[in-house]
Order: C-alpha cells, then structure tokens, then sequence
C-alpha cells in the first residue's frame, strides 16, 4: 500500500507549517509555563483568590444555592457556602506548603546526583556506566521544551545545546535510535544549524578528526540528512551511521492520523481501496513509516509528566521517565532513566 | 468464597465510604520470615498492616468516625474545581492476592471493592465520566482459568451496580453504566447481558462510568479512522472534512473521548499500556502511584484531585490573569468615585495669558 504513504506523504510535506501558531499549546495544570511547584507567596495568594471567588466545580452545589427560596434559607446557604470554600482554602494551603518544602527536597536530591553523576565530556565514562545495566532501550525518545530568549539555556541556542547534547550521550551509551520530540519543531526547521550543534559537541567528546558519523530523519517531509552540511554525500562510508536521530512535533502526532484516515477515505471513496482492507496491521504499518517505530523509553525533562501532543499510537508500551522537579536536560537524569529501564519488567497483558 | 454476602455487607449504604470486613483471611497466610529475607519480610508486613486495620474498622464507632470526616472532606473539595474526565488503570490485583496468600480471585474482587468505593466517592464529588481499563485485549494471553474468572465477576458486578443506579435510597443512584471495548470479542450471552444492564441505567445523568472491557486504546483509534472512512464511502461525508474533533467523536467514550483530565494508574509501572492514549497525550495528568490497587484508598485518591484542584486554581488565575486587586480597584473607580475620562475640546478651553518674546523688545 505505498500509494496511501505517498498520498499522506503528499500532505504532509505541504504543511512547512510544523504547528506553531496554529494553537498554543496548553499544558496541564501541572506544568504551567512557570513552574507552579516551585514555592512563592504569589502562588499561594493567587490560588486563596480563586479558590475563594470562582464558583464551585460540583453541579449540585450551584445547584442548591439557585432553588432556596426563603431569605432566611438562602443567606443560611450562602453562610454555609462561604464556611466550606474557607475551609477548602486552607486545605490548599496545607497543601502548598507540603508540595513546597517536598520541592526543596527533590531539588537538593537533583543536585547531589548532578555532582555524582557527571560526564566531563569523556565517551569512555558514559560507555562504563552503561555497562552495569543489564539491557537497554533499543529506541529512545526524548521530549525536549524550547525554554525563552531570556532564560538560562532558553531560545533556540539552548534547544540545540540540549539536543546535541542528548545525540552525544546516545551515542557514546550505544544507542542506535533517538527521537527529539520538541512541540514547535524548532529543531526540524532549524536543522542544519542542529547539525552543526551535534558536529560541535561531538568533537568535543571524540577529538575533531574522528567525530562519529550520524544521520538526521524528518518524517514529516521525508528527508534525511547525514554529517555536517555541506560535506561530500557520495563518501559511501558517510551512511554507515552510529546513530540514527528523528526529529518530530506536534504535527506527527494527531494530524497525521487525520491526513491517513482522509486519504483512505478518498481511495476507498474513489474504490481505489476496498473498506475491508483496512486493518489495525495495515494502519500500525503505515504510521510506523510515516512518524517512526515506537519508543522503548521516554525521557522528560521537566518538573512532572507532560506528554505535549507526543504521537498517540507510538506510546503504546514505552516507558516513561521524568524526574520531579527537575528542569534541566541533565546526564544524571538521562543515566538515571536508563536504569529504570535496565529494571523494568514488561508483560504484556500476562 | 460466598460473593453475594460480602458485597452486601462491603458496599456502602449508609454513606459509608469504608468498606466494612466481616470475613477474616484465612488459607495459607504469610508467616514471619528471617529478617534478610526482604521480600517475605515485606510481604508479611503488608498482611499483617491488612489485618490490623481491618480488626479496627470493624469497631463501630471508628468506621462511623471515619466515614463521616472522609465525607466531609469530599465537602470541602467539592468547591474547587473539579477533572471531569477520570480513569483509572487498575493494576496490582493479582500481586495484593499473592501478598495476602490468598488465591488470585480474592485480589479481583477487592479490587472490584476498591473501584465501588472509588466511583461512590468520585458521584460525591461531581465528577462526570469515569472510565476504568478493566480488561485489556492482551489479557486474553492469560490462563483461561483467570480469564473466565474476570468474565464472571465482571457479569456479577454490572447486576450488583445497576441495581444501585436505579435504587434512589443508595448512594449510586444516578450512575449509568456503559461497557465500551471490543465487544465482538466476548460470548454472545454476556454482550446480551451487557446490554440489558446497559439499558436498565440508561437514565442515569450524575456520572458515567465507562467500564473498558476488552479494551485497547490502539484498537479505539483504529475503530474511529474505519468508521470515519465508512462514513465517507456510505453516509457520502466528504473526505476533506475529516478533521480530529471528528474522529475523537467517533471514539467509544462519546463526549468526553478528546480529553482526559487525570489518569491514575496503580502498583507503580510507568507507561500507559495501551489506555487512554488519545486522549491523554495533549494536556492530560498522568499519575503513577505506588499502591496496589485494592490497597488504593480514599486519602491517597483525595490527595490526587486536591493536587489537581490546587494546580488547575493556579492555572485558571495564569490564563485568565484573573486578579482580585484589579477587580476591587476596578470597581471601586467605577461606584465610588465618579471619576470618568470625558473628551476635551481645545476650543472651549479659557484662553491663555497675552504672549510676550523678550527677544523682539530688543
């Protein structure tokens, strides 16, 4: 069934808009743009203020205070509505003040285990921690955030930093798969200077003359890049790769099921296709050439799990691993995320 | 073990959220182990926290306490913003059977247990839709004993629910009851059941409970994109406005298929196993926790939504930029003073003083 890759191919490719602007991305309560975890009065009075003043989320309590009918009933109600959403504010603050000193805590563990674990630009320390796991995931996927101009490690400088740094640690761990998942795209619309980063960082790690050779896949456009721009692709030793990087967004998710699920519908409207010659096998293939072959291990690097649009169908079995709190692309977050994978035990419905 | 009993005496008529345990464990229960053994160690410890507060909550006056602060709790949180949208991966009932010695059937029904006392607490509450991963379609790689087992209880516990949900004395009244999934694979007399249950609660408006049975979230997907381009070819829907809210719509949770605010998965596994993909990949909050689940209990279930209420609170003022000085300001320019900016016209302005250069004098 090549024609239908090639007709979603078709749409795809068209779209060089890789979903910034189309919708801003909202992320879960959680993971706000800044951190809500980390401790501040502002927090704290802002969530007094709407914990007081926005009416409640139960239907039955609304609900109660429109049908009483005498004044005496309803300011009796009104007493009592005031009563509890007191007593659900301090209940808030309880528990911000519990959350906030559990983030001092899980921020002083983060940096003891930055200083344990550190790789000081060296392959053959990353290679030696590697090596006391007893497996490792086959396909990493990593979901990397681009932070703001202003920030430390923000804009696309930082975006860049982290991912090249990611595709460095890939590569001197052994692993031959990597996803960058990064909502905007940035880095797929940037990627030649992505190149030039991981070239940079690489040669840092393994000395100018001998840099590992890699190759850059954008699924979305169908393209892939080997090395450094510009070099010669005619080198057939160019293609023998150490890694294999794939960059996706937002796009490779939702809206690629949409654009397969039209164009099968225009084949089978056209009868080009029978109805029943679509299969859960046949679209697994056909996503898997589209977007990539599912993640073993996926890595976040943000205080708590956001999963920010990452493709549906390819997260089926992966495993997750963030840490609290954290909110740096870290080494010992990235090691520390290949030993929950070295325990983990997978049984699929046994 | 006499099902019928327990239920009646488990479940929770008075408003009761905690489960009631008349029987005792019996069989072979873990015995005390050397002190290097962490496992058994474990394992024993596990038992024994078990019974101990099982032998306390059967005083009374402690059950009757407990119940009646648990429900005022749920008061309390009911003020602030609630998910609509809650499900619930229910791992770690074969491994809470194993802790106890007991045979696997037992974690199943107190994981059944378990999930009731949930639903109860979520009705109470105000949260509409909760869907459970019951079954999984792997799960039929199972040994058939344990599978025909879960079919069993499964058919055992619809009745028992949907005599609740039209009972207006029980403190179910209201659920409606759906079984989503795979159904073409499952017996033809349990689907016909299903579906009489499924009609029996019908009028249910107060929350839904979506009981996914056999059930994979790639198979959800896949079933909306088949039906979508079935509806081109036949019901002549053009192809071109396919678009995601439509293949959402076609999914099996109706309305609430796009989005799903919290998914909690017990017994501490980190990935999604096929639940819930759609629907929490875009903004959802995803919780791993550490319990089994028939150990899963209120207090650790009303931390959960409270740290969702306190985030979603956050989030509301950072996207509305809602601000109670502003307003109070605001309103107190408009109603106290009377102080509003009115357009002036040059013209009517008294004129200046006469204009004098010292520049031309001299």
């Amino acid at each position: 069934m090549d024609k239908i890759q090639e007709r979603v191919l078709e749409a795809t490719i068209a779209d060089t808009d890789v979903g910034q602007g189309k919708q801003e991305h909202i992320p879960p309560p959680t993971n706000s743009k800044n951190n809500p975890a980390k401790p501040s009065l502002y927090n704290m009075t802002a969530t007094a203020e709407i914990a007081m003043l926005k009416p409640s989320g139960n239907d039955a309590v609304e609900a109660k205070m429109k049908t009483s009918s005498s004044t005496w009933a309803k300011s009796s109600n009104k007493l009592e509505y005031l009563f509890y959403k007191t007593l659900l504010t301090i209940l808030y603050m309880i528990y911000a003040c519990v959350r906030y000193a559990k983030y001092q805590y899980n921020r002083t563990k983060i940096q003891i285990l930055n200083l344990a674990y550190s790789p000081s630009n060296t392959p053959q320390l990353i290679r030696q921690d590697v090596l006391k796991f007893q497996k490792l995931p086959k396909r990493l996927a990593t979901i990397l955030e681009f932070k703001s101009e202003g920030d430390v490690g923000g804009g696309l400088g930082g975006l860049i930093n982290d991912g090249s740094e990611l595709v460095t640690w890939s590569i001197s761990a052994g692993i031959k798969h990597l996803t960058l998942y990064d909502y905007d795209g940035h880095l797929k619309k940037n990627v030649d200077e992505f190149r030039k980063g991981i070239h940079h960082k690489l040669s840092k790690y393994y000395g100018p003359s001998n840099v590992p050779k890699f190759a850059i896949r954008i699924p979305q456009w169908n393209k892939v890049y080997f090395n450094l721009p510009g070099t010669a692709p005619s080198d057939p030793d160019s293609k023998k790769v150490a890694l294999e990087v794939s960059l996706l967004s937002n796009r490779d998710g939702r809206e690629t099921i949409v654009d397969l699920t039209k164009t099968m519908a225009d084949l089978c409207v056209n009868n080009e296709m029978k109805l029943s010659d679509i299969t859960m096998k046949l679209v697994d293939s056909e996503l898997t050439q589209l977007v990539g072959p599912e993640p073993d291990l996926l890595l976040y690097f943000g205080p708590s799990l956001d999963l920010q649009g990452f493709p549906p169908w390819h997260i089926r079995l992966t495993e997750f691993y963030w840490e609290e709190d954290n909110d740096q692309v870290t080494y010992s977050v990235f090691i520390r995320g290949l030993k929950s994978y070295s325990t983990c035990k997978i049984n699929v419905g046994k | 073990m006499n099902m019928k009993g327990d239920s009646d005496d488990l479940m929770t008529e008075n408003g009761n959220l905690t489960p009631n345990w008349k029987e005792p464990l019996k069989s072979d229960v873990p015995k005390m182990s050397a002190l290097t053994d962490w496992e058994g160690l474990q394992k024993y410890m596990h038992y024994q926290r078990t019974r101990i507060w099982r032998s306390f909550l059967a005083i009374f006056y402690i059950n009757w306490i407990i119940s009646t602060v648990q429900n005022l709790m749920l008061d309390i949180l009911m003020m602030g913003p609630l998910p609509r949208h809650v499900s619930f991966i229910m791992d770690g009932n074969r491994r809470y059977a194993k802790s106890l010695g007991q045979p696997i059937k037992y974690g199943h029904e107190s994981g059944a247990l378990t999930l009731m006392k949930i639903v109860t607490m979520c009705k109470k509450l105000g949260i509409k839709t909760v869907s459970v991963y019951a079954f999984s379609i792997e799960n039929f790689n199972r040994p058939p004993d344990e599978v025909n087992t879960l079919t069993s209880l499964l058919a055992e516990k619809l009745n028992y629910v949907a005599e609740r949900a039209i009972d207006v004395k029980s403190n179910l009244y209201g659920l409606r009851l759906r079984v989503v999934g795979e159904r073409s694979m499952i017996s033809k007399e349990l689907n016909d059941k299903i579906t009489n249950v499924e009609r029996m609660t019908d009028e249910g408006e107060d929350i839904v409970l979506y009981i996914c049975f056999p059930y994979t979230s790639r198979n959800d997907i896949f079933h909306a994109i088949y039906d979508s381009v079935e509806k081109c070819k036949y019901h002549a829907l053009p192809a071109s406005s396919l678009d995601v809210s439509k293949i959402s719509s076609e999914m099996f949770f109706d309305s609430s298929s796009d989005k799903c605010d919290l998914v909690i998965r017990t017994s501490g596994r980190t990935r999604l196993s096929d639940f819930m993909l759609w629907q929490v990949h875009e903004n959802g909050i995803i919780e791993f926790s550490e319990t089994l689940w028939p150990d899963f209990s209120f207090w650790e279930f009303f931390v959960i939504i409270l740290k969702w209420s306190f985030f979603t609170c956050l989030q509301t003022k950072e996207l509305t930029g809602f601000s109670l000085r502003k307003n109070a300001l605001g309103f107190a320019k408009q109603h106290l003073w009377l102080h509003r900016f009115e357009p002036v016209v040059l013209e009517e302005l008294p004129d200046p003083p006469e204009m004098v250069s010292i520049i031309d004098r001299s």
